[in-house]
């Protein structure tokens, strides 16, 4: 997406990210994604451009922010925000008294962004920890993820990298010797259910997965356990087979949870609602289930 | 090499006595001053009847040895309670004499007979002779005290005497009694007969015979114990404890039970002096290391035996309670004597001080978990790993203590108040968190706690509260007339040097009133440069002098000014007089402004546009305060802890431009706002390092409160480390970290006495949650709930 020495879309600086690899992190996410998983966290990280997110249960219903927009993409009602028109300006963010409206992505140039991650580097220090890119996907703005790795590491700082696996390797190779780490996300094995759930092909990512790990790299393979859309018997076994071709039998687990719902709304649907009714415990014990299966398919289960 | 020492069962058993003790108020103290003074024509000295009054409390008060006590001596004539000061101001505290047993927020029984005793003997004598009204004219002694029963622009403590020190302890363990009364005689030589001077020096002869005379007592009162004792154990235990009492204070102590013991009678018989408040023993670890190692190596104590002495010492020191009133327990609340412990930090030469004494402490706070003392810990750079983790691992499971205090800024700040490195890196902390230079300062740290919003308030209404038409502040012109931010700021600083000024002439007056009625000759006699000069603390005596007055609020007139800037003249969405409209409505009206000022940039998320608002402030206190002089000689300089008067000048103030609401508490010392910090914990710690601190010479409190899943298990215990270490390295000065569970909290506030030990982190001290007022239990509820992620 982005050229070398452009800007990078960011839309969320997290500090003090415990949960996103060693230490006190930054986590850094990237706006823009070439999957569309069903279950998808964080909606607002999907379309590769600014974005205005409407928030309802701030909305005072004034009608300040009907006229501010430039490009008329603002109308009365739930939905708000024109999303075939309204692009992405923020004009209207300064007429709502509420905050109902907010930026979603803003645009950085790696220098100012290492700058501002670069606040927390006494915590990097004490704590072992560093910045993680998250997203989203780091590597769909690959040019500006390796400019931006480049600036941290300039300044003693560690990366890490959370990644869908959705790249061309030949872009991706020149950033991984400069990776401290790497969260591989899988989804499904399979080819067609794959495609059925996250809209995408997974050819690509299964040989990135196996690539990355054939070189070495600090990899950490994580799985979402969504009820019913991958915790199959049949489908963990596949994974599990998987891991094992790769010599890397270890797997964390991560438990459904339906936040992503929440802010499907906000963002004008960029994914149909999944509709889960499972509550944390619920999910927590789809996870169980997933873990004992793996574990007897020999995987070495974290979660 | 971090496990858990177990703690001996006997501290257990201690423990449950005391808190299981319902807290009593003494008369004792009261009626020995009285009687003594009526006796007096007063023609002699003040400073020799001090000292004899100071002998005849000790000699007539309740001597009792509790079962399984190795350290002995009484604060009072209850297992917990608190004295009277009536000569200083006891009489206000009398104010709630008939309903102190049956209030709500820290009952207090009297007993029928005293509260007679007290009502007919001692209020009458001291309604015109206690200090607060002490050479003023009638008129002017009713208006100060009727501004000090309900203060709204500030509180002068030192109206209630000072105390706020570290003793020399040093000295005492090294030369006993005997040691101070030689020195003073050799003084007495040099100066003119009949001078004030020989008169303090007669006086440090007297306080310290009556000391010994104390210590008499227990001896002779364990002996009686030991001779009716049937369990032989019990029975060698009490002729010990009569040994120890025959040895010291009067001589130099040579073993870890004697030191333990001559500081805890010394302990004793200065809060009964001076004022119970922030007596505090200081460096423990560095007092007792030798007689520790001494013991090791010849086999006398092993590591066990000393954590019980050690443990029985700490649990002496939560039998006393301050008697407040209703009206002061707003501002001091949680039943808190201040009696700072340290330990750790660096030594005299620079370095690291850490030691086994050091590690024993630690074992007490993680496992006993006792109000008092209010435990701090130095860190520098040098600290040890093992003394890092260990206090982490304490604090992530919810111990509380120890506050920590970074030595890498607090060294340079007091080596700018005294004469030497050596002086400075060996500070203590006093009270709350205020360090001053151990055994050598008398820095009266507590002198006055001011309202720093309030000043805000007057210059957003041209010198008047909202909805008064009583001008109490400067005639300043109208806020709206103001075209930039800094305008602004020049209102709030010429109401704010106004107050402070006014401020300046009653501690002053009090200053003067403590030199002339209360000097304090056994404190004195503890104080390096006293003898010396042969004067009494009261009047400047001590090697360092000067005073404390805290600014509370600073966040919230710091959070106000960002707000003013960034809506009013960077945005533009509101004129100043909307801004002033809508708080003096309290926002009814203005549920939108309310809500851009909300957005605006708040201290704690290291957000420059903010935080040198707050920076700003300070450095105006800072000023104000420096314009006067200490009457004991000194400067008066500025702190930032609460005590619990964010919430009590927090009720006097009306809405701000921070958003926060008419009557609301203030945040706790330099804490963020509840609910401001919004970027977690490290954007929070940076914020703080971004102030001036170093012209916060008499300490800061900043509460980083964490919610429990940022602390669970190991990883949460590096976290926490690493949270501590990169603070401190980015140039923090001080924090208290606090782990609540706010469904814990919830159901305690519910069920009051059901969860008696829940400690909680105040502002600079620890207090049992069940022990605080509704409003600072609901405050501490919020900041829980913020920080879970729920509210």
């Amino acid at each position: 997406m982005a050229e070398a020495g452009a800007q990078g879309l960011i839309y969320d600086i997290q500090r003090f990210s415990v949960h996103d690899g060693p230490g006190i992190r930054t986590t850094v996410f990237f706006k823009g994604c070439p999957l569309r998983c069903r279950w998808c966290q964080n909606p607002e990280s999907l379309r590769p451009r600014p974005e205005i997110a409407f928030l309802a249960d701030r909305c005072h219903e004034s009608g300040d922010c009907l006229a501010s927009c430039p490009l008329g993409a603002i109308a009365p009602g739930q939905e708000r925000i024109l999303r075939d028109r309204c692009d992405g300006c923020g004009q209207c963010l300064d007429a709502c008294d509420w905050g109902a409206l907010q930026s979603v992505g803003r645009f950085w140039t790696a220098r100012v962004l290492a700058a501002e991650i670069a606040r927390d580097e006494p915590f990097f220090r004490s704590s072992g920890g560093g910045a993680t890119l998250s997203g989203g996907e780091p590597t769909f703005q690959l040019p500006f993820a390796l400019e931006l790795t480049r600036e941290l590491r300039d300044r003693g700082i560690g990366v890490g990298l959370q990644t869908c696996g959705a790249f061309s390797w030949e872009s991706f190779a020149p950033l991984l010797p400069l990776l401290d780490f790497v969260f591989f996300d899988l989804k499904h094995l399979d080819s067609e259910e794959h495609r059925r759930l996250t809209g995408s092909d997974n050819a690509a990512l299964r040989d990135n997965a196996r690539r990355l790990a054939a070189s070495g790299a600090r990899v950490t393979f994580r799985m979402p356990v969504v009820p019913g859309l991958n915790d199959g018997a049949e489908s963990l076994a596949a994974v599990a087979g998987f891991l094992r071709e790769l010599e890397r039998p270890r797997l964390h687990l991560l438990a459904y949870h339906a936040m992503g719902e929440a802010k499907l709304a906000r963002m004008g649907f960029p994914i149909p609602p999944l509709g889960l009714d499972f509550d944390h415990d619920q999910a927590v014990r789809c996870l169980e289930a997933a873990r004992e299966i793996l574990q007897h398919h020999g995987i070495e289960v974290t979660s | 090499m971090t496990s858990p020492t177990p703690l001996p069962s006997r501290l257990f058993a201690l423990d449950r006595a005391i808190r299981s003790a319902k807290p009593g108020l003494c008369a004792e103290r009261a009626l020995s001053v009285t009687r003594y003074f009526k006796g007096q024509n007063g023609e002699r000295p003040m400073a020799i009847q001090k000292a004899e009054a100071l002998c005849a409390i000790l000699r007539e008060k309740t001597v009792r040895i509790w079962p399984g006590e190795l350290l002995v001596g009484n604060f009072t004539c209850h297992r917990v309670g608190g004295g009277l000061y009536p000569e200083l101001h006891g009489v206000a505290m009398l104010e709630d004499l008939l309903a102190m047993d049956s209030r709500q927020i820290n009952p207090l029984q009297v007993q029928p007979g005293d509260r007679r005793r007290l009502l007919a003997e001692v209020l009458p004598y001291w309604t015109t002779r206690m200090l607060a009204v002490r050479g003023r004219p009638v008129l002017e002694a009713a208006r100060f005290v009727a501004d000090q029963l309900s203060p709204t622009l500030s509180l002068i403590n030192e109206s209630g005497g000072i105390s706020h020190f570290v003793p020399d302890y040093a000295r005492l363990l090294a030369g006993g009694t005997d040691g101070i009364r030689a020195q003073a005689a050799e003084r007495l030589e040099q100066v003119p007969k009949g001078s004030p001077e020989a008169a303090f020096l007669e006086a440090v002869r007297i306080a310290c015979d009556g000391l010994d005379a104390f210590a008499e007592r227990y001896r002779a009162e364990a002996l009686r114990l030991a001779e009716q004792e049937t369990d032989r154990i019990r029975a060698a235990e009490l002729n010990r404890i009569a040994e120890v009492c025959a040895r010291v204070p009067r001589h130099g102590a040579r073993s870890f039970h004697e030191a333990l013991q001559s500081m805890l009678f010394a302990q004793i018989a200065l809060n009964l002096e001076s004022l119970d408040n922030a007596v505090s023993p200081g460096r423990i670890d560095q007092l007792l290391w030798r007689y520790y190692e001494e013991a090791l190596a010849s086999g006398r104590l092993d590591q066990a035996g000393a954590l019980e002495l050690l443990g029985c010492f700490a649990l002496k020191l939560c039998e006393i309670i301050p008697a407040f009133s209703r009206r002061l327990t707003r501002f001091h609340g949680g039943l808190f004597n201040g009696q700072v412990v340290v330990v750790g930090g660096l030594d005299r030469h620079g370095e690291d001080a850490t030691n086994e004494v050091s590690y024993l402490c630690l074992e007490l706070m993680d496992q006993l978990r006792t109000r008092q003392p209010n435990w701090h810990a130095r860190l520098s750079k040098k600290s040890p790993e093992r003394y890092r983790t260990r206090i982490a691992q304490a604090l992530a499971k919810g111990a509380v203590s120890p506050a920590l205090y970074n030595d890498e800024v607090i060294v340079p700040v007091v080596r700018s108040r005294s004469d030497s490195d050596s002086d400075a890196r060996d500070y203590a902390t006093v009270g709350c968190v205020e360090p001053v230079v151990a055994g050598k300062s008398f820095w009266s740290t507590d002198a006055a706690l001011f309202n720093l919003p309030l000043c805000l308030e007057l210059a957003l209404n041209e010198g008047r509260r909202f909805g008064s038409r009583k001008r109490i502040g400067a005639a300043t012109r109208p806020l709206e007339s103001c075209q930039s931010i800094g305008e602004v700021i020049e209102l709030f600083r010429v109401q704010l040097e106004r107050a402070v000024d006014r401020l300046l002439l009653d501690l002053h007056a009090i200053e003067e009133q403590n030199l002339r009625w209360h000097p304090t000759p056994l404190t004195s006699a503890l104080l390096d440069g006293c003898l010396a000069s042969a004067r009494d603390a009261s009047a400047g005596g001590a090697t360092y002098n000067g005073s404390g007055v805290q600014g509370v609020g600073a966040v919230e007139v710091g959070d106000s000014l960002a707000a003013l800037e960034a809506v009013v003249f960077r945005d533009r969405k509101a004129t100043l007089a909307q801004v002033v409209e809508a708080c003096r409505g309290d926002f009814a009206k203005d549920p939108a402004l309310r809500a851009r000022l909300r957005a605006a940039p708040k201290f704690g998320n290291d957000d420059e546009f903010a935080d040198r608002h707050v920076a700003g402030v300070m450095r105006l206190f800072s000023s104000a305060l420096a314009r006067g002089h200490s009457a004991r000689g000194g400067s008066y300089q500025a702190g930032y802890y609460s005590v619990t008067a964010h919430q009590a000048f927090g009720e006097e103030v009306g809405a701000l431009p921070s958003e926060r609401a008419a009557k609301t508490p203030f945040s706790s010392g330099l804490t963020p706002a509840s609910g401001c910090d919004r970027k977690g914990p490290t954007a929070a710690l940076l914020s703080q390092a971004h102030l001036p601190l170093s012209e916060a010479r008499n300490g800061i409190n900043f509460n980083l409160q964490l919610a429990p899943w940022a602390v669970k298990g190991e990883p949460g215990t590096l976290w926490l480390r690493a949270l501590v270490d990169g603070g401190f390295d980015a140039g923090c000065m001080q924090l208290q970290v606090n782990v609540l569970d706010p469904k814990l909290l919830i159901e305690a506030r519910d069920n009051p006495g059901k969860f008696p030990g829940i400690l909680v982190r105040v502002s600079g001290y620890s207090a049992y949650f069940d022990d605080l007022s509704p409003a600072i239990k609901q405050e501490i509820i919020d900041r829980t709930l913020h920080d879970a992620g729920i509210a």
